[in-house]
């Protein structure tokens, strides 16, 4: 199990999602991507994306305008 | 009470709104700015008068530019941005915008990431505001208000705004990622 850093900021959509998507298919069941962004779309479209995928997700807030996504892969 | 843990802070201020409700809220607006000012509303073209009152203003002349030819473009730009509805509205929407931002704590000044990312945005917005004026009109004013008034000319723009927006994307990952 192991935890990886995403980073994302200043980037706008549709790239952090993109990267995601990408970077998620190279982590194993169990493993946690963790995806920094500072762009409010991606916040809505990245959890969306991961929870439909049927990944747990949290959001943390980091500062003003910053966010993580924790995504754990369960499948 | 910490405003940040009240319940209505949260739901209205904090989190972002459903799709619906923004859809529902744009579709009355839309048709309140329709049914007062007798106009659809557009964004992009009030952008081109922007550019030529800063044109203007920098000591440039747009008095020989076939786009503001005609009578009623020539009165809009002499009136000014003051009495001008559009660019009023316009201004509304950055504040409101920025107010949004600023009152859920989420303003930031984000980083340049890199050279690309300017060429890509200039790029882009370059495209953006030429299709827009070629096209008469963006996805606010040919899209959004050409279907909300029945016009075949919006779906005819729907059509083809995805078929760009799949070219585009894919340009995007082979090019900029």
């Amino acid at each position: 199990m192991k935890e990886v850093e995403l980073d994302c900021l200043g980037e706008a959509c549709p790239i952090p999602l993109v990267k995601a998507e990408n970077k998620i298919k190279e982590l194993e069941i169990g493993d946690v991507l963790i995806v920094q962004i500072d762009h409010s779309c991606a916040m809505k479209n990245l959890p969306e994306w991961a929870r439909k995928e049927g990944h747990n997700v949290e959001i943390e807030e980091i500062d003003d305008g910053e966010w993580e996504i924790i995504i754990e892969k369960v499948k | 009470m910490d405003i940040k843990k009240n319940k209505y802070y949260k739901l209205w201020i904090k989190d972002a709104w459903p799709y619906i409700t923004g859809a529902v809220l744009l579709s009355l607006f839309q048709i309140i700015t329709l049914a007062t000012t007798g106009n659809p509303w557009g964004v992009s073209g009030i952008l081109a008068n922007w550019g030529a009152w800063l044109y203007e203003t920098a000591g440039g002349s747009v008095d020989k530019w076939y786009y503001f030819s005609s009578e009623g473009a020539r009165r809009t730009l002499e009136n000014g941005f003051m009495n001008h509805g559009g660019s009023l509205r316009n201004l509304g929407i950055i504040i409101g915008a920025l107010a949004a931002t600023l009152l859920s704590s989420g303003f930031k000044f984000k980083k340049i990431k890199s050279w690309k990312q300017i060429i890509a945005a200039t790029l882009g917005g370059l495209l953006m505001g030429y299709g827009a004026r070629i096209g008469f009109g963006c996805n606010i004013g040919a899209l959004f208000s050409g279907i909300a008034s029945l016009s075949l000319s919006g779906w005819v723009y729907a059509l083809f705004l995805f078929l760009g927006a799949i070219i585009g994307s894919k340009l995007l990952v082979k090019y900029f990622m």
